[in-house]
Parts: C-alpha cells; structure tokens; sequence
C-alpha cells in the first residue's frame, strides 16, 4: 500500500505532470498561491523505521538522492521550484498544507529570490606539489632567498634552503587563498548569489590534490552559458600552477533556501 | 551549449548529492523525518564506504605492480 506523502518541492503554477515520464505517480497538494508535488510511497521503505534501515543502505540512498534531484530538476526546467529536504514524508495531507499556510510569506520571499535562477557547484583543487614549481615565479620573495642561497656559502645555503621550505608551506597557502579569492570573485559576478559550503576532506575525494574552495552560485537562467563559458576559461587559466575547477549543475537552489519549520 | 562541461548523474558523486539534498532546501518537521543523529550516521555510513573504496583500489594497485 502506498501509504505516505513524500515531498519533493513547491511550485506556484501548476505543473503538467503528464508530460513525461519521469513524472509518473506524482501529483499536486494545493494550499494558498502553492502546489506541493508529491508521490504516494509505500510503508515498507519510508515507515520511521523503515526509512531508518534504508538510510545506511547506500545503493538504496544513493538511488533515492538522485530521484529526488532528478524530479525537482526536471520540474525546474519549466516552473520555478522551491525544494524540500530529502526524506520529508507525511502520514496526512493536513499538516503539510499547515505548514504552506503558517510559512507563506517566508514561502513567497525565498520563491522570489530564486525564481527564474539555477544552482551551480563549483569544486576549485590545488595541487601542492606542482604549485611549489611555479614557487619562484609566483612568488617574489620566494625567488629573493632562492637567490640569496644561490649566493651563499655551502653552509648558508643549507640553512637558508631550511628556512626557505617552510617559507614556502606558508606561502602556497596564501597563494590558494589569493587564487581561490580570484576564481570565486570571477565567478560571483555573473551571480546573483553565493554560498561557502564544507571542504571536503581529501580521504573522501578520491584526488591527489587538495580541494581549496566548495561554493554555490545561484545564477539566473540566461545567464548559465556565460557562466559555464567563464568556469572553462578560469579552467585553463591557472591549470599550468596545480589549480582544477570541477562544476557540477544545474542544480535545484537547495543552497539558497533557507526555511526551517519551528518543532 | 554546456552540456559536454557537466553529466547530470553519473559523475555526481553520492557525497555532494548527500551535501545538497540532507539539510538543505525547505526543512519541515513532516511526521516522518530524518534527524540529525540519522543524518551523522548516513554520512558515517556513505564515508565508511569510500574509505574501503579506496582501500579496495589501494590493493588493486598494490596488486597491478605486483603482477609486473
């Protein structure tokens, strides 16, 4: 039996759920100036206890997550969207539409800020060791103690190269940031919006080189080639000294909303 | 056109979809819920699992050389 609400997002036009296929089995829950798209889930997988069980399933998140993208961004593609948390499901009709009610105006605030914008990803890296090459050229004072070791005498040399290594580690870390400031910085002003989200640490990117930056940028519609045309020029402008942008999106605006319903 | 710049799933990696859809977007007290506690535990589970990934393609590797 397909027992429980599971909700996906908010639309203020009414969407045309027979359009595709994808579609399948969701349908609308109306409440003031909003339609709720929805599917009926069943028992079995998103009871409190089943959902629990899923949750350390990975193939079974990772299958869900995605359903989850996958319909908002469809939907995103013709309505402007405001999307729930993954995992938001309802035993009744009633407290969801309470809910649309209690938190319109907030509702109409966030819908206006993205409407008609996208979300995209952007993962910037820096990979150290190539970085430390380019030392010398990139950073003045590295190249001055280069050449006052080229100049000194073997012992001197010895202790300057010393000082000079961890001269360096502090010095790619300022580089990262002045370089990681230029990227965002390009990159923010084709965007009406940004947001900083988590590093993730190394362990769980499967790279060799560090990721310096992990942003959002909600950008408008008509602007999302531009913005994708700059990501690949600001791509190839650094690569040679270790730095890689990764983009991922369109994305739903999850990082530009901000409504947490009171317990 | 962007599209040869982005793949929509594949590559997507379930960390960052992880990153987007839990704690982010419109947070309701619906009657079912998943909590922060099961929040942690879902990002322990998925990073549990990319560690052994990694171990796994660690011994792959160790392996190719070995085979040489």
């Amino acid at each position: 039996m397909n027992d429980l609400i599971y909700a996906f997002c908010l639309t203020t036009t009414l969407p045309e759920l027979n359009r595709k296929e994808e579609f399948s089995g969701l349908r609308c829950i109306a409440s003031g100036v909003f339609y709720a798209v929805i599917k009926m889930v069943p028992e079995s997988e998103f009871s409190e206890e089943n959902l629990k069980k899923n949750l350390s399933d990975i193939a079974w998140l990772d299958t869900n997550a995605r359903m989850h993208v996958k319909i908002i961004s469809m939907l995103m593609e013709d309505y402007t969207v405001i999307p729930f948390n993954f995992g938001t499901i309802y035993l009744s009709e009633e407290p969801l539409k309470k809910f649309i009610g209690d938190y319109a105006d907030s509702l109409i605030e966030n819908l206006l800020f993205v409407e008609w914008k996208e979300e995209w990803a952007i993962k910037l890296y820096c990979n150290h060791d190539v970085l430390k090459e380019h030392i010398d050229t990139l950073s003045p004072a590295a190249a001055e103690l280069e050449r006052q070791i080229m100049a000194s005498s073997p012992g001197k040399a010895f202790l300057l190269s010393r000082k000079k290594a961890v001269f360096i580690e502090n010095e790619i870390d300022l580089l990262c940031k002045k370089y990681g400031q230029e990227y965002f910085d390009e990159f923010k002003k084709i965007s009406h919006s940004t947001a900083l989200n988590n590093i993730v640490p190394k362990e769980y990117t499967d790279r060799k080189d560090e990721m310096i930056l992990h942003a959002a940028f909600l950008v408008s519609k008509d602007k999302a080639i531009e913005f994708v045309s700059v990501v690949r020029q600001m791509k190839n402008k650094y690569a040679g000294f270790g730095f890689n942008v990764e983009i991922t999106g369109p994305w739903p605006p999850f990082s530009f909303i901000s409504i947490k319903e009171k317990q | 056109m962007y599209d040869n710049v982005i793949d929509r799933s594949k590559d997507i990696t379930i960390l960052e979809l992880l990153d987007r859809v839990l704690n982010k977007g419109v947070i309701l007290t619906g009657d079912i819920v998943i909590s922060v506690a099961d929040v942690d535990l879902v990002y322990l589970g998925v990073k549990l699992m990319l560690s052994s990934v990694e171990t796994m393609e660690q011994l792959k590797a160790g392996k190719g050389i070995a085979e040489k």
